[in-house]
């Protein structure tokens, strides 16, 4: 069939999800609050040192370690679901959005590229207060190896996860909303583990119980098991993380990611900006 | 179904696309939580040829800026469609040859004003040496040389609406969309918006700009489309189109005698007083007989202007019609 010249640019064009994404991680660097919570956690992370003190000889490094490894996964969560809850809903709300949506740009390019920055965001966060926490081990008389860095990885994949699901609730609701979804969705994840021991269990709720039963079932199955993505108790006792397991965990992380991310664009494609 | 566009010139009578149509577009708006149906804008046809300067003009929450939302993408019709050079404007491509400039342009106010307009024309995917150069020339042309490295955040609202134009033609569009181009704009800045789209139309390009402000439209447009209650009322020339005093003739004359004031209204004259002197409304027919007796009575005449309806009281004779039926 002839087009003419227009038909140029109607493919995806990582030059536009690139200007988002750079964009994105521009306001974030620029933000106050941002880099306020980012000062925090720092102060949070170095606190470890004035606990390890109270720590049972020789165990000092062992808070260390494990109280860094809660911290770094606290405020990545955090941020990932205030700033994935915020991103879209904000530029819906100051309509910043008419001036974006109505360039040669598809919708789903611009919430890639907000995805990608807000990852960025939080890759930057992870590897900021990774070394903290690091220097922070090193001078608590503690070894780093490359299993911390192998746990870091892991939380990365864990928020980027998190992220995808509060893009696709901001894509169709409101950040309240969204928060408290992800929010939610992120305490089953990290509980799923458990409810999965339950229904193993000879006895008890989900054995006694058809109904619990059954919802039990479908919360293992449908929702992320992100205990996948703590290795700090592993880590704590020296067993290796296996690269296949990281993997595991890699693709894990992307199917569900990726799924959420279907939805937000799908929700989006079809949204009026009125 | 976007053939039309492409097709010309293989057909027999190559006919003329226009560059922006609209064809029995409508929206249909659900509200709240009963899901109120509101009709904001019905069957709307509209076309505007290439090189117009064509002006939407309607009161507040007539539907235009829903209208040049659909045309721009940003919301989905519920009806019929928006056509620009005979394409969809779903389709991002589409897209690359107009600019657009929303009602109360909101930005991303931690970028400067240079950072801004470069994140812009990456959207566009200009080239980095190319796309300084053009922020630099707009820059220029909206005269915000000053403000290039200042955030946003610091910015006036003229200055947001400067910007709010640069982004509207940075790729140098052939068809240029202004929703409300000159609300919030002091008198110098108005003139400066004209300034601006006379200037598009002499490079050749196409403009469509609403407004409820008929003094905005009047001088610079070719043609206008009125909106009332989502229905466009009339289409055409200005000209053609307030013609509801058509035929009478406003004259203001001062130092008109209590004598003369009698001896005209004995002809049926009424006088009113208006500032200094009097003003009379006379059929066009009856001017000369009227202006010499006000010379011949010793009187000044200091305006003699053909009545025109305004645009307000289009607008409530279009809106009170509606009422009627």
């Amino acid at each position: 069939m002839k087009r003419g010249p227009i038909m140029r640019s109607e493919a995806l064009h990582p030059g536009r999800v690139l200007a988002v994404a750079r964009n994105t991680f521009r306001e974030a660097v620029r933000n106050r609050a941002f880099l306020g919570l980012l000062l925090f956690s720092v102060a949070f992370i170095l606190s470890s040192i004035l606990l390890s003190a109270l720590a049972v000889v020789g165990e000092g490094a062992r808070v260390v370690v494990d109280f860094g490894f809660f911290a770094v996964a606290l405020f990545a969560v955090a941020t990932a679901i205030v700033m994935g809850a915020l991103l879209v809903y904000k530029e819906l709300e100051k309509k910043t959005i008419y001036t974006i949506v109505s360039k040669p740009i598809h919708r789903y390019e611009f919430i890639l590229g907000k995805y990608l920055g807000l990852l960025t965001i939080l890759v930057a966060q992870v590897v900021a207060l990774g070394v903290i926490w690091a220097l922070v081990i090193l001078t608590r008389d503690g070894t780093v190896t490359f299993e911390h860095a192998k746990g870091m990885l892991l939380v990365v994949m864990e928020v980027g996860l998190i992220a995808a699901v509060a893009m696709m609730f901001s894509a169709a609701s409101n950040p309240m909303l969204t928060g408290l979804f992800t929010f939610g969705l992120f305490i089953v994840g990290r509980l799923v583990y458990l409810i999965e021991e339950m229904l193993q269990a000879p006895k008890g709720l989900f054995v006694d119980n058809p109904v619990a039963r059954a919802f039990g079932e479908v919360v293992v199955a449908v929702f992320p098991d992100l205990s996948v993505f703590d290795v700090s108790q592993q880590v704590l006792l020296g067993v290796p993380v296996a690269p296949s397991y990281l993997l595991h965990a890699f693709v894990y992380a992307s199917a569900y990611a990726l799924f959420f991310l279907v939805v937000a664009l799908f929700a989006f494609e079809r949204r009026d900006f009125t | 179904m976007s053939e039309a566009g492409s097709e010309a010139g293989s057909g027999p009578a190559p006919r003329k696309v226009p560059v922006l149509a609209f064809e029995k577009l409508s929206k249909e708006f659900k509200l709240g939580l009963r899901l109120r149906r509101v009709q904001a804008v019905r069957d709307v046809d509209l076309e505007v040829q290439q090189g117009e300067i064509f002006g939407y003009l309607g009161p507040n929450g007539a539907g235009k800026t829903t209208s040049m939302k659909m045309a721009m993408g940003l919301i989905r019709p519920t009806g019929g469609r928006a056509l620009i050079f005979g394409e969809s404007v779903e389709r991002p491509a589409v897209r690359r040859r107009v600019g657009y400039l929303p009602e109360h342009p909101y930005f991303y106010d931690y970028l400067t004003g240079f950072e801004i307009l470069d994140f812009y024309g990456q959207l566009y995917e200009m080239p980095k040496k190319k796309r300084h150069a053009r922020v630099d020339e707009l820059l220029t042309i909206v005269g915000l040389d000053h403000a290039r490295d200042r955030t946003l955040r610091r910015f006036s609202k003229g200055m947001l609406q400067r910007i709010g134009i640069a982004q509207a033609i940075l790729n140098d569009p052939d068809l240029v969309v202004l929703d409300e181009p000159m609300s919030g704009l002091d008198p110098m800045g108005r003139k400066e918006v004209r300034d601006i789209i006379l200037a598009l139309k002499e490079q050749g390009k196409t403009v469509f700009f609403s407004s409820h402000i008929l003094h905005d439209i009047e001088t610079i447009c070719d043609r206008v489309a009125i909106i009332i209650n989502g229905r466009v009322e009339r289409m055409g020339s200005l000209g053609e189109l307030l013609t509801g005093n058509a035929g009478l003739v406003e004259v203001v004359a001062t130092g008109a005698s209590p004598e003369l004031l009698a001896r005209l209204e004995g002809d049926g004259f009424t006088a009113a007083v208006a500032g200094h002197g009097h003003r009379l409304v006379v059929e066009e027919g009856g001017l000369d007989p009227v202006l010499r007796a006000l010379l011949d009575g010793g009187a000044t005449i200091t305006h003699v202007e053909p009545m025109r309806e305004s645009l307000e009281e289009l607008f409530v004779r279009e809106a009170g019609a509606h009422h009627a039926e």
